[in-house]
């Protein structure tokens, strides 16, 4: 028995050395920052604001650790959020995935003391609430409203909103705002597609086929989008929508948006939220200067005549 | 011979058998598996029911414990006709069965499976809590009547021999009342220094004045212990003979068929 | 009783055979029996993780009170479907179908509430109906057609979490029901399920120094929360069920034989249900406090946590195959499970390498519990 602890014991050391070692190369006294998103792990979309994060640690010789509940539950956000808090770190970022479930847990962070800037997800009105410094993003509904006017101007009767995350509240927002951009009724023309390529693929696939005189479409995501782009060029349908736009960027997308299957994609330039906060963060500490209100950071309208930078750094840093 | 206090049959000697079966036959769709099948069982008897695999021996046993209900034909208790919808009926007339598996649960304390479904209770309220002391005394008890000397009946039944176990299960049978104790195959699984021990306790239950009908493929084991011997072949019964009106090869020849053994006396051995 | 029969030829070897078996028996003193207890490997485990936590993480504010707090409310959440887990796998059963029934009594408190005015009492006493008549159903399937409660179960799992999102979506248009907390008004059901206790105490803990103020003055930890006495409350009454009630001796026969145990005469069919209709009752319980706490319901509550259920009862001694497990050691499991899907947060591992160092963790949790359980016990 003693022999078998033994080994034990050394596994579980072995296991904490890397941990140790980690630590010590991100200089384990530089303040910092943990910013909290409300995404699962599959959502790719992220990976623009963690290389944020990551530039802005390196900018400014801060430690940004990015935290995400993994199956995208709301409820685990809460706990991460309180996690962070116990943690005390010089600031938390986090987005209003929803307001009533990260109320407490963000109050309570502000009133021990830690700075909280909001992010991505949530209203100026919801920030302000909480009590937050300030919040950057795009406004959800506001965002999906413009795509829907550039579709209306562009002679859209009838749309497909492809909803990749709908246990996410934002995100039918978008498709709302859309419907209302466009000013028909949002009824049954969003989508749940779920995250999976095949999925949405196929799914879109069968309401294409069951709607065939539907002649706009949105996708909320490179996770929608890029199974709908080849959707699109396998059925070599692209010609039938006058209006195919996409929020966010990626590969896929920018090429798509460079041969004219996509007329435009919605940028949210998600590297802003990653590395804006913690910029005004650091300087706030510094220097004491912070802005007096809120930055949107989008919509920017990505087309062909503005693509090139796009392309270079799509899925990156755009 | 003085017969020692029975505690579960009448003081009386019974001029009833216990146990009764009457042109028992049983089928399963086409297939006959018993044709009118007879015997009976008297109090501080132990029938030994013969046959080799396929006679019939385990439709016959489930028939009687109330697993299985005969097609046509009847079971009397005490002279009477009974009908046993499911195994608990049958155990609630005293016709307790053991079958191979034991009803034991190995990962469970000796306790515990003595008292399986029959947990001794304190009321509280309206909860009913196991007596587990009075529980763990009478296990030890029991088991100390049987020769089994466990240091904790808390200790699980998989750490007992397979003897032991087999000791335990007939034991809780009696304990709870058994008049009719029917044993499937007890002796199958077992060694040489189990099976005696075994055996041995078989003896025990027959002076407590209970009838116990023994099953088993071995003659040998049968023969040491038996009264009367009941040979079944494919369903039928072939006979039933006292212990004074057969011989052990006379049995063994039964069993086989003369046929078969003919073959094997080529070898000059004895099974 | 003496055996009066003919004389037993075979006493002499008896006495042999049982100084034997003397010598091969080391007689076991009370350390030893406390060593074989089930509970023992997880308890173990317990240790090994704080102390691994107490070196990696000891200054980052996990032992602080509100990180004592962060930890605990969620291994809090996970006894209470630990301990249904458990009891159902000593019974010989699966309930895959418990997170979505978490997400879908949510539902059942949330929309009645917020689109129907009712009040708190009654949502959640119809939660809790309908809740444990889907759990009778699960059982009633499972007994009645012999099919493996995995799949049954799997089945309602899709079921459920279906009904959950099309429900919202119907009553909603989103998926998410706000407005609970406006919606129950000055019901007592939110600070039943949801409320925090002891909080003179922790003001004078805070007055004391041993709980941090905040700026304003209050306690940085105001108290227990609800949920944790609600899991110590249902683990103490599963516990006490399962070890000195008939019921509980039910329990362990029905999952180590259901067929022996049927055949003397243990009401098989009536435990199992039984159990299948605690596991409904506990995600509702685990439900109702999510509720009142966030002050909504979504479609995606409770998402995977069957699969932390059953591994916190594993950690905890339970025998997969059923008949052999303890309630005591499934809370050691959740806890274990809870103190490193937090404490991983605390030491600084990279997000992107969360699962893995989770995953690695339990698995080291579950073999060492093995390894002492084994020794301990003489297995082989």
């Amino acid at each position: 028995m003693k022999s078998g602890l033994v080994r034990r014991l050394f596994l579980g050391a072995a296991l904490a050395l890397p941990m140790l070692g980690g630590a010590a190369v991100a200089q384990a006294d530089d303040p910092l920052y943990v910013f909290v998103s409300h995404s699962p792990d599959s959502d790719s979309w992220w990976n623009v604001i963690k290389n944020a994060l990551k530039d802005a640690a390196k900018d400014f010789h801060v430690r940004v650790e990015f935290r995400n509940p993994p199956n995208g539950d709301l409820a685990d956000m809460a706990r991460i959020i309180e996690q962070a808090t116990a943690q005390k770190p010089a600031g938390i970022i986090s987005t209003i995935a929803d307001y009533s479930v990260l109320e407490s847990p963000l109050k309570a962070a502000i009133a021990k003391g830690i700075p909280v800037i909001t992010v991505n997800s949530g209203t100026a009105e919801e920030s302000k609430k909480l009590g937050a410094l300030m919040h950057i993003g795009q406004p959800e509904y506001d965002a999906g409203k413009g795509a829907g006017a550039r579709a209306k101007a562009a002679g859209v009767t009838k749309f497909l909103c492809v909803n990749h995350y709908i246990t996410n509240n934002a995100s039918v927002e978008r498709c709302q705002g859309y419907a209302d951009g466009l000013g028909v009724k949002l009824a049954d023309q969003m989508v749940d597609s779920g995250m999976d390529p095949t999925d949405v693929y196929n799914r879109v696939k069968a309401y294409l086929t069951a709607h065939p005189d539907t002649d706009g479409i949105l996708t909320l995501g490179p996770n929608s989008a890029d199974p709908v782009i080849k959707l699109l060029r396998d059925t070599k349908s692209a010609s039938k929508y006058k209006s195919f736009i996409s929020f966010d960027l990626d590969a896929d997308i920018s090429n798509a948006i460079k041969d004219g299957t996509m007329e435009s994609a919605i940028d949210q330039q998600p590297y802003l939220q990653g590395y804006l906060p913690v910029a005004f963060r650091v300087q706030y500490v510094q220097f004491g200067v912070i802005p007096a209100n809120n930055v949107n950071t989008g919509p920017g309208f990505v087309t062909k005549a503005n693509i090139s930078l796009v392309e270079k750094y799509a899925g990156e840093y755009r | 011979m003085a017969a020692p206090n029975p505690t579960n049959v009448d003081q009386t000697t019974p001029t009833r058998p216990l146990i009764e079966v009457k042109n028992v036959t049983k089928f399963f769709g086409p297939v006959v598996a018993l044709t009118g099948v007879s015997m009976t069982v008297n109090a501080r008897e132990v029938h030994c029911l013969l046959g080799d695999n396929g006679a019939g021996k385990s439709t016959l046993i489930k028939t009687l414990s109330g697993v299985y209900q005969p097609s046509e034909g009847e079971i009397l208790i005490d002279g009477a006709p009974v009908h046993f919808a499911n195994p608990r009926a049958a155990l609630d007339r005293g016709v307790a069965t053991v079958f191979q598996d034991l009803a034991m649960i190995p990962l469970l304390s000796v306790t515990r499976n003595f008292f399986m479904g029959r947990e001794p209770a304190k009321r509280k309220g309206p909860f009913a809590f196991i007596d587990m002391k009075h529980a763990d005394e009478i296990t030890r008890e029991q088991m100390h009547k049987i020769g089994i000397d466990i240091r904790d009946p808390q200790q699980a039944v998989g750490t007992l021999s397979g003897g032991e176990r087999q000791c335990v299960a007939i034991a809780r049978a009696v304990y709870f009342g058994a008049k009719v104790l029917i044993l499937d195959e007890p002796t199958s699984a077992l060694g040489v220094a189990q099976t005696s021990m075994v055996l041995k306790y078989v003896r025990q239950v027959r002076a407590r004045g209970l009838g116990v009908i023994f099953i088993t493929h071995n003659v040998r084991h049968a023969y040491a212990v038996g009264d009367r011997f009941t040979v079944l072949n494919r369903g039928r019964t072939m006979g039933t003979f006292a212990k004074s009106e057969i011989t052990l090869d006379g049995l063994q020849t039964m069993m086989a068929g003369d046929k078969e053994l003919q073959d094997l006396a080529e070898l000059e051995g004895t099974i | 009783m003496a055996d009066t029969l003919a004389p037993d030829k075979t006493a002499q070897p008896d006495k042999i055979l049982q100084k034997a078996r003397d010598e091969r028996m080391k007689s076991q003193n009370r350390w030893r029996k406390f060593l074989q207890h089930p509970e023992f490997g997880a308890l173990a485990g317990v240790i090994l993780v704080f102390v691994f936590f107490g070196i990696t993480a000891g200054d980052s504010g996990m032992f602080a009170a509100d990180g004592v707090l962060n930890w605990t409310t969620v291994s809090a959440q996970l006894i209470l479907i630990a301990c249904a887990a458990a009891l159902l796998m000593i019974g010989g059963e699966f309930d895959l179908s418990v997170g979505s029934m978490i997400g879908f009594a949510g539902m059942m408190i949330a929309i009645p509430m917020v689109y129907f005015g009712w009040s708190a009492l009654a949502s959640t006493a119809f939660a809790f109906v309908g809740a444990m008549a889907v759990g009778f159903l699960n059982g009633w399937i499972v007994v009645r057609t012999r099919l493996p409660s995995f799949i049954v179960t799997l089945a309602s799992l899709y079921i459920l979490r279906g009904l959950t999102i099309a429900l919202s979506i119907v009553f909603s248009n989103r998926t998410i029901v706000s407005g609970v907390k406006e919606a129950a008004g000055d019901s007592i059901i939110p600070a039943l399920f949801a409320g925090i206790a002891f909080r003179p105490l922790f003001v004078w803990f805070s007055d004391i120094g041993f709980v941090d103020k905040l700026a304003d003055g209050t306690p940085a930890v105001q108290g227990v929360p609800a949920v944790i006495l609600w899991a110590l409350g249902l683990a103490f009454i599963a516990h006490v069920v399962l070890t000195r009630t008939r019921v509980g001796n039910w329990i362990f026969a029905a999952g180590g034989d259901a067929n022996a145990a049927r055949n003397v005469g243990v009401p098989v069919t009536r435990v199992k249900i039984a159990l299948f209709m605690f596991t409904a009752f506990c995600a509702t319980v685990y439900a109702t406090n999510q509720i009142f706490e966030f002050g909504s319901a979504a479609s995606d509550r409770g998402l995977l946590k069957e699969f932390e259920a059953i591994i916190a009862a594993v950690i905890g001694g339970c025998l997969l195959t059923g008949g052999y497990g303890s309630i005591v050691g499934a809370c050691f499991g959740a806890l274990i499970f809870g103190v490193v899907q937090m404490g991983i947060l605390f030491t600084g591992v990279p997000n992107d390498w969360f699962r893995v160092f989770l995953g690695a963790m339990l698995l080291t949790a579950v073999l060492f519990n093995n390894m002492i359980r084994r020794r301990v016990t003489g297995e082989r």
